[in-house]
């Protein structure tokens, strides 16, 4: 489908965030503006965004948002959604999260929010890290990342909240990157029209974090793809699609040598050649598992 | 309409009778037959609310106060581990100025494991913004939390409101309980109000980042808020005469033979009763003892407690709680109320048993104690044969 952006106006977004340069966050919330219209609330948790809405009580997120503690999010909206339907609205309610927020503290009202199937769309931005607080790491790290915690690199692997979200047996689930607009945009509006619990997880390159050059955010975000780094997947009720720029990894022939993703960022500096064959090993678990999802 | 039922059993007909919309639950001893009723209310058809069976008391707070800012009337109820899990919650219920209702029914905290009564778990959220009221009996369980949400929703107050009871001594014993028709609740009920909801029409947002000086006003203005909300609760209260005609919520706490003491009791919660069959014991031989039964810890009814208390010869304040280190909140909140010599009982914890005996024995002892001005400040008080205190912890020998 072809979508030309400019015309899609939407409110989320108001000019003046608080947000860094280059930030991946204010790229994908004029995504999910684009996407899912104004009949939107918003529950954000603790993270960056609790910061790009600038100083109360004005806000620069164009949506009603109601800010909770970090491990709420899930919680909150599910008496959200059924409060608005018990008044008959129909109305997106959309839970927005980090990576901290989504596979650390939050994990477990969002485990449990999903397990009873509740009516909302849970977007976690994953980078990788605490960012809000200056990077330390999370359960998201991928292995030999440089945090303000792991200064020698990390040592375990990201946890695969993928897969742990597939386990749940919910309607929908989708991973995205900020760098291909138009695939996040479209998934967002399958999860609109789809009832149930909806997750779908956004790559959302830090410069600050990864320390790359804030120019750089989009294009470290089509690497992380075209390097299979980040898969671009979606799972429709059991249906399984691997978007199209994605599907080269498919065959590890094919995939974009992982070097060109990592050598761009300085928090894999201390990356040694057997940290970098983890890492490489990591890429070929995800797409094993994701070819046998699609068997 | 007159029932024998318990005390909780009469907390979800309040939450029936109050049309409540949405109920966050999650199980904990003694609370949890509140929500099992509930559960079962909803299987039968009486209730239109929605019960979400969440997977802790962080989330059971955070489906209430999702579901309050969105426009409905909403309700949990926990106790012990689970208020102090949900502990974070609780505070940004408050901050978020959400008028909703829950009830604790109070329990001992661990460590070690021990179910029942005590009321610190509820005592250790006096500092966190709500209102805070606490039962007698099953009958003012049943009064107090139809009352909770007309106070929690009432634009002069605004905050949400916590409702305690004695686990066990109150959540699980069943008495006559007088239950108002649902016209009545209706009319006492207006339709929800809230100070702002999170919908696309509204366009509001809460809680995002606040400079100090706007913070701190915020803060300032909870704090004004629960000192002005004791005119409303006395309002209220009247009005809920009507409800039930023997009920007395003319003033936030309760007198008993006060006037003319010399001395008085301070009490809380379910022992009140007992305690009350003492003082009219000590009556009958002499002693010029009254009352005082704490109904409100939040609002502090610091004029009320002047009043009655201000002027006597001593005040011996009896917590089921304990602020440890400095002996009960109760006798603490009581001391910096009042000039009277102010002596502080700890007993009951961890579900000890204390008898209208106790109090007899408590309570004429340190009259004697005021008489020769030689009280200690804070007792800790054991029943029967245990008056010794092993100091140290405990343990079993390997
Ligand atoms: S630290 Fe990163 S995610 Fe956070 S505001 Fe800055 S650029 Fe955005």
């Amino acid at each position: 489908m072809s979508l030309a952006l400019r015309d899609l106006r939407s409110k989320s977004l108001l000019p003046g965030t608080s947000a860094c340069p280059g930030c991946p966050e204010n790229m994908a919330m004029r995504m999910v503006g684009m996407a899912l219209g104004n009949d939107v609330v918003m529950v954000v948790v603790a993270g960056c965004s609790s910061v790009i809405q600038g100083i109360g009580p004005k806000n620069a997120y164009g949506y009603p948002v109601l800010n909770i503690a970090f491990a709420a999010g899930s919680a909150a909206a599910s008496g959200m959604w059924r409060a608005l339907r018990q008044r008959n609205k129909d109305t997106t309610v959309v839970v927005w999260a980090g990576d901290g927020g989504t596979a650390d503290i939050g994990f477990a009202s969002l485990s449990g929010a999903a397990e009873r199937n509740e009516n909302f769309i849970y977007l976690c931005v994953d980078n990788e890290a605490y960012m809000n607080s200056g990077g330390q790491r999370s359960g998201s790290t991928p292995h030999g990342a440089v945090t303000s915690t792991t200064p020698e690199g990390k040592k375990e692997n990201k946890k695969e909240l993928l897969f742990l979200m597939l386990d749940h047996h919910i309607p929908y689930v989708a991973t995205a990157s900020v760098g291909y607009p138009h695939d996040l945009i479209d998934k967002l509006r399958r999860a609109k029209n789809i009832e149930g619990f909806r997750y779908i997880q956004v790559l959302t390159p830090d410069p600050y974090g990864w320390l790359f050059d804030p120019s750089r955010t989009a294009e470290v975000a089509k690497l992380a793809v075209q390097t299979c780094y980040w898969p671009l997947i979606e799972v429709s009720h059991d249906k399984v699609t691997v978007s199209n720029e994605s599907l080269h990894c498919l065959k590890k022939e094919t995939r974009r040598p992982l070097r060109d993703f990592t050598s761009l960022q300085g928090r894999y500096k201390r990356l040694s050649e057997q940290d970098f064959q983890e890492l490489e090993k990591y890429v070929d678990y995800l797409w094993d598992r994701i070819s046998k999802l699609m068997d | 309409m007159r029932k024998i039922i318990s005390g909780n059993e009469a907390v979800a007909l309040a939450v029936k009778l109050a049309r409540v919309g949405v109920v966050g639950i999650y199980p904990i001893t003694p609370q949890t037959t509140i929500i099992e009723e509930l559960a079962e209310m909803k299987l039968r058809g009486e209730v239109s609310a929605d019960v979400v069976r969440v997977e802790s008391e962080h989330s059971a707070m955070g489906v209430t106060l999702g579901a309050a800012v969105s426009g409905v009337r909403a309700f949990t109820a926990t106790s012990s581990q689970g208020l102090l899990y949900m502990h974070e919650m609780v505070w940004w219920a408050a901050g978020s100025r959400a008028p909703l209702v829950m009830v604790v029914a109070t329990r001992a905290v661990g460590a070690p494991w021990n179910i029942w009564n005590e009321n610190t778990d509820f005592m250790s959220e006096r500092d966190s913004g709500w209102i805070m009221a606490f039962a007698s009996s099953p009958q003012e369980a049943l009064d107090l939390t139809i009352q909770a949400f007309r106070v929690s929703e009432d634009p002069r107050v605004f905050l949400p409101m916590m409702v305690g009871m004695d686990g066990f001594v109150l959540s699980h014993t069943k008495t006559n309980v007088y239950i108002p028709s649902q016209e009545d609740v209706d009319e006492f009920l207006p339709p929800r109000r809230q100070p702002y909801v999170i919908d696309p029409e509204t366009q509001e947002s809460m809680g995002n980042i606040f400079q100090p000086f706007d913070y701190m006003k915020l803060r300032h203005s909870i704090h004004e808020s629960i000192e002005s909300s004791q005119d409303v609760i006395r309002e209220i209260g009247r009005e809920y005469e009507k409800l039930n005609p023997l009920s007395d919520y003319k003033t936030l706490n309760v007198e008993y033979k006060l006037e003319d003491a010399d001395y008085a009791v301070v009490t809380m919660g379910a022992w009140s009763l007992d305690a009350m069959e003492a003082v009219d014991r000590l009556r009958q031989e002499g002693v010029n003892v009254g009352l005082y039964r704490v109904r409100y810890i939040r609002p502090w009814a610091t004029d009320e407690i002047m009043r009655a208390l201000g002027d006597k010869k001593g005040v011996i304040v009896f917590d089921r709680a304990t602020s440890l280190g400095r002996g009960g909140p109760l006798y603490l909140e009581m001391k910096a109320t009042i000039d009277s010599p102010v002596k502080g009982v700890v007993t009951g914890l961890g579900g000890v048993s204390i008898g209208k005996k106790d109090f007899y024995h408590v309570i004429s002892k340190s009259i004697e104690e005021f008489r020769f001005k030689s009280f200690r400040e804070v007792e800790w008080y054991y029943p029967g044969e245990v008056k010794e205190v092993e100091l140290g912890t405990p343990r079993s020998s390997i």
